[in-house]
């Protein structure tokens, strides 16, 4: 399902990233590579949602953004 | 032959700080050439021998998409350094790996620099440096805490020892399989091409290949190395079939793999995830509700340190310039015996007067730029852009687009520089054209002279009405582009790194604060003196038969005052089509306060300042008076920063807290009311009757806050953009001004006379 979906506290794992290749290119220059753990920190099911990336970093991402990730559960 | 090395790094892992230490103040900043982005270089001196040390822009990784990007990999392909610092982040290891990773598949040495392992710890993270050495093929890994300056003396050695004596075996990324294979096929291809085998590192170039790596396909075709480009195609469609990934996807997959393998191997997380006291302070700041008028508050204080915090000091440069130092001038000019020449007035009305006008910007810009240091410093901006992203999308653009319009309430110009964070070139455009919207700091003296001219006590209203227009217009604009100009263009993809919050350090936010400043004063001085000389000369040259001689003339019998009649009719619809209006418009193209100041000119005849009444002060008593009011204007600035907490406090309704005031200073009425008087006459006049006189002069600030951004404004813009991209503002300003001026005008009228 797309990140977008993902409730607040959840880790998911990212399987692909849909839209073009400048799009992918950027998450995976951010560690948003397949099989990445991620975890939502915040998902106010609009406007930007915060993820904490391989438990690491901290990443804003526009909600067009994260309707392209898909993701399974971790 | 010194040897070079260049500093590498993702964005906020602490490598301008690294910079910083390791060369001192033995550093030089410039633009790498022909681009906007700034250079940094300096000298380190370690045992006695130098080195070069070379600051690349920060990146995440080493693709073709950004300016930055570019440059940091043309550097290290073109410009060969001896080695490449890498700073990353403890605690981020993962992510900054991929950034070490591409750098060694470029083939050259690396060092990596395991800094902020201070922050790392306080996670419950802990990095095995020596393991991670190993597992990197042996380079060495340095630990720093950057900002204190842990570490740092092991650094220097480190990368004295290795521009000694360049390591000459180098790790190589493996990768197995179909993917490699096929690698090593075009390898070989390219080993038969002299040319690309002396420039580049054969492996990495045929990664790139793979990888459709754009920067580096333009190349190929450029030399006319189209079989080589076939044979990589053909190579794709093969691993494609084979593995049912595409070759790009399967090269940064083995990337991550191999960095997470060592990851493994040489991190140890905590057991649970630890929520960080940035996240705790996130939950508020962020907060769906919570998160904007939290937002709002910050940046009223922002603009009270910018607007009132700044005045002591404003007010002291401008006493100083335009009293003491015009003196001073003047003086000068009579011992050479030019007293009472043109040259002395050009030299006192049009330089002087023409740098004081820069030079008072001065205080208000180190204020603004210190306040932004350090939200940015801190970590809030950010957080900022995140609150005010839903924003943001009304007018087609998203969060990153709103630090430059923040900083265009102070001042367009480096809201115009400001838009170099943003990647994507249409929002960076669009944000530069917008930004001229947020009434900046020059517009502020005509609305309070007009608000007080005309409306007395409720000039408050007035000022704050200007700004909301000026934000509801940029709004309407960017609205009304996104669904014409920039029609169908899905909206730009937003991402943006968290950094951890952080109490901003000193030294970095003051060298911030006057790197910023410092570039404003130099280029606003050099246009704007220039034009001031011009201006002067305008009114000095008399038109027509008896309207006297040079330099001594009516301003309404210059060839300024005679050029501002001929435009004068365009205003009529306006209600100020007076030659004195237009004449100040005129000016405001050069800067917004120039405005009033030539209406000083213009109504009320004199520049304002230089006086004869006063017995003449010897210099050293204008020194010491100087040195005198300066102190004064120091401590009047603590009380003012004091004065934000009363007055934020006064900002809920029945509350009334008393304002320090050290110096039991009377509120000091301005006095204009010689210009103020005249003011209202002539829009009087212009516009028919005393009502309408009013409404003509709300319609002339509106002119002023949508026409032209000023002269340095422009220029910024033409550096950015590009020309068509200015006259597409300067058309566009123009006519929105006059038509919304126009109607305000007309529709005032219809409505309440």
């Amino acid at each position: 399902m797309p990140l977008s979906l993902v409730s607040s506290g959840q880790t998911v794992t990212i399987q692909d990233v849909r839209g073009g290749r400048k799009l992918r290119r950027r998450l995976l220059d951010l560690g948003l590579n397949h099989g990445a753990q991620v975890r939502v920190v915040k998902n106010q099911m609009t406007g930007p949602m915060i993820v904490a990336v391989k438990e690491d970093g901290r990443l804003a991402l526009g909600r067009s953004m994260s309707h392209y990730i898909m993701v399974s559960e971790a | 032959m010194t040897p070079t090395i260049a500093l590498a790094g993702n964005p906020n892992v602490g490598k301008s700080t690294i910079f910083n230490t390791l060369t001192g103040s033995r550093q030089h900043v410039g633009n790498w050439p022909g681009k906007t982005v700034e250079k940094k270089e300096g000298r380190m001196l370690v045992d006695g021998r130098e080195v070069l040390i070379v600051d690349l822009p920060g990146t995440y990784s080493l693709t073709a998409y950004s300016i930055e990007e570019i440059i940091a990999r043309d550097f290290i392909v073109n410009e060969h350094p001896t080695a490449v610092a890498v700073v990353i982040d403890a605690s981020n290891l993962e992510r900054n790996l991929y950034l070490v990773a591409q750098i060694l598949e470029l083939g050259v040495p690396v060092i990596v620099n395991l800094n902020m392992t201070d922050v790392a710890t306080s996670r419950g993270l802990k990095i095995d440096a020596k393991k991670l050495s190993e597992r990197l093929g042996g380079i060495p890994v340095v630990e720093t805490v950057g900002n204190r300056s842990m570490g740092l003396d092991q650094l220097k050695r480190t990368i004295a020892q290795i521009s000694e004596n360049p390591p000459q075996a180098l790790p190589q990324a493996h990768y197995e399989g179909v993917l490699g294979q096929e690698l090593a096929a075009i390898e070989a291809k390219i080993h038969e091409n002299e040319l690309l085998t002396t420039r580049y590192s054969p492996h990495w170039l045929a990664t790139k290949l793979l990888e459709d790596d754009p920067g580096i396909i333009e190349e190929m075709k450029a030399i006319g190395a189209g079989e080589i480009l076939s044979a990589v195609q053909t190579a794709q469609l093969r691993i494609e079939e084979a593995t049912g990934e595409d070759a790009e996807t399967l090269i940064a997959d083995r990337r991550y793999a191999f960095i997470g393998s060592i990851s493994t191997h040489v991190l140890e997380r905590p057991s649970e995830a630890v929520e960080t006291a940035s996240d705790k302070i996130d939950k508020i700041i962020t907060h769906r509700i919570w998160g904007l008028p939290i937002f709002l508050l910050i940046m009223w204080v922002v603009f009270q340190f910018t607007a009132n915090v700044s005045a002591p000091y404003l007010d002291w440069v401008d006493t100083f310039i335009n009293e003491t130092v015009y003196g001073w001038v003047g003086a000068f000019m009579a011992a050479l015996g030019l007293g009472a020449s043109w040259l002395s007035d050009l030299a006192t009305d049009g330089i002087v007067a023409g740098v004081g006008g820069v030079l008072v910007f001065v205080p208000v810009l180190l204020f603004l730029y210190m306040a932004l240091a350090v939200l940015e410093d801190s970590g809030y901006m950010a957080r900022a852009a995140f609150v005010m992203d839903r924003v943001m999308r009304w007018m087609g653009l998203h969060g990153k687009s709103f630090l430059p319009m923040i900083v265009g309430f102070g001042c367009t110009v480096p809201a115009v520089y400001a838009t170099r964070t943003l990647e994507n070139e249409k929002d960076r455009r669009l944000t530069g054209f917008l930004a001229t919207f947020m009434s900046c700091g020059a517009r502020l003296p005509v609305y309070v002279v007009f608000g007080a001219a005309f409306f007395g006590a409720l000039s408050g209203n007035l000022i704050f009405s200007m700004y909301l227009i000026g934000i509801a217009i940029a709004l309407l604009v960017g609205f009304a582009f996104k669904h014409t100009v920039y029609k169908g263009q899905p909206p730009a993809p937003f991402v943006m790194e968290l950094p951890p919050y952080r109490a901003p350090r000193v030294r970095d936010v003051l060298r911030q604060t006057w790197e910023r400043t410092k570039g404003f004063i130099i280029k606003a001085g050099t246009v704007i003196m220039l034009v001031s000389i011009a201006i002067w000369l305008l009114m000095a040259i008399p038109v027509g038969a008896d309207a006297g001689a040079f330099n001594n003339v009516e301003p309404q019998d210059s060839v300024f005052g005679r050029t501002s009649e001929i435009i004068a009719p365009v205003f009529a619809p306006a209600g100020f089509g007076s030659w004195e209006a237009s004449g100040s418009l005129i000016t405001g193209f050069l800067a917004k306060e120039v405005v009033i100041s030539t209406m000083n000119v213009i109504y009320v005849g004199t520049s304002g300042e230089g006086e004869e009444a006063e017995p003449a002060s010897t210099f050293l008593e204008d020194v010491g008076s100087s040195i005198g009011s300066f102190i004064e204007a120091g401590v009047l600035t603590v009380q003012e920063i004091l004065n934000i907490i009363p007055r934020t406090i006064n900002l809920l309704p029945l509350v009334e807290l008393p304002e320090f005031n050290f110096y039991g200073l009377e509120e000091e009425s301005e006095d204009t009311t010689s210009l103020q008087s005249a003011l209202v006459a002539s829009f009087t006049r212009s516009a028919g009757s005393p009502e309408a006189g009013a409404i003509a002069a709300i319609a002339f600030c509106i002119f002023i806050l949508l026409y032209v951004p000023c002269m340095v404004a422009i220029s910024a813009m033409r550096q950015e953009f590009g020309w068509r991209f200015v006259w597409a503002q300067i058309g566009f300003t123009l006519a929105l001004a006059w038509v919304a001026a126009v109607l305000v005008f007309q529709v005032g009228k219809a409505l309440f006379i």
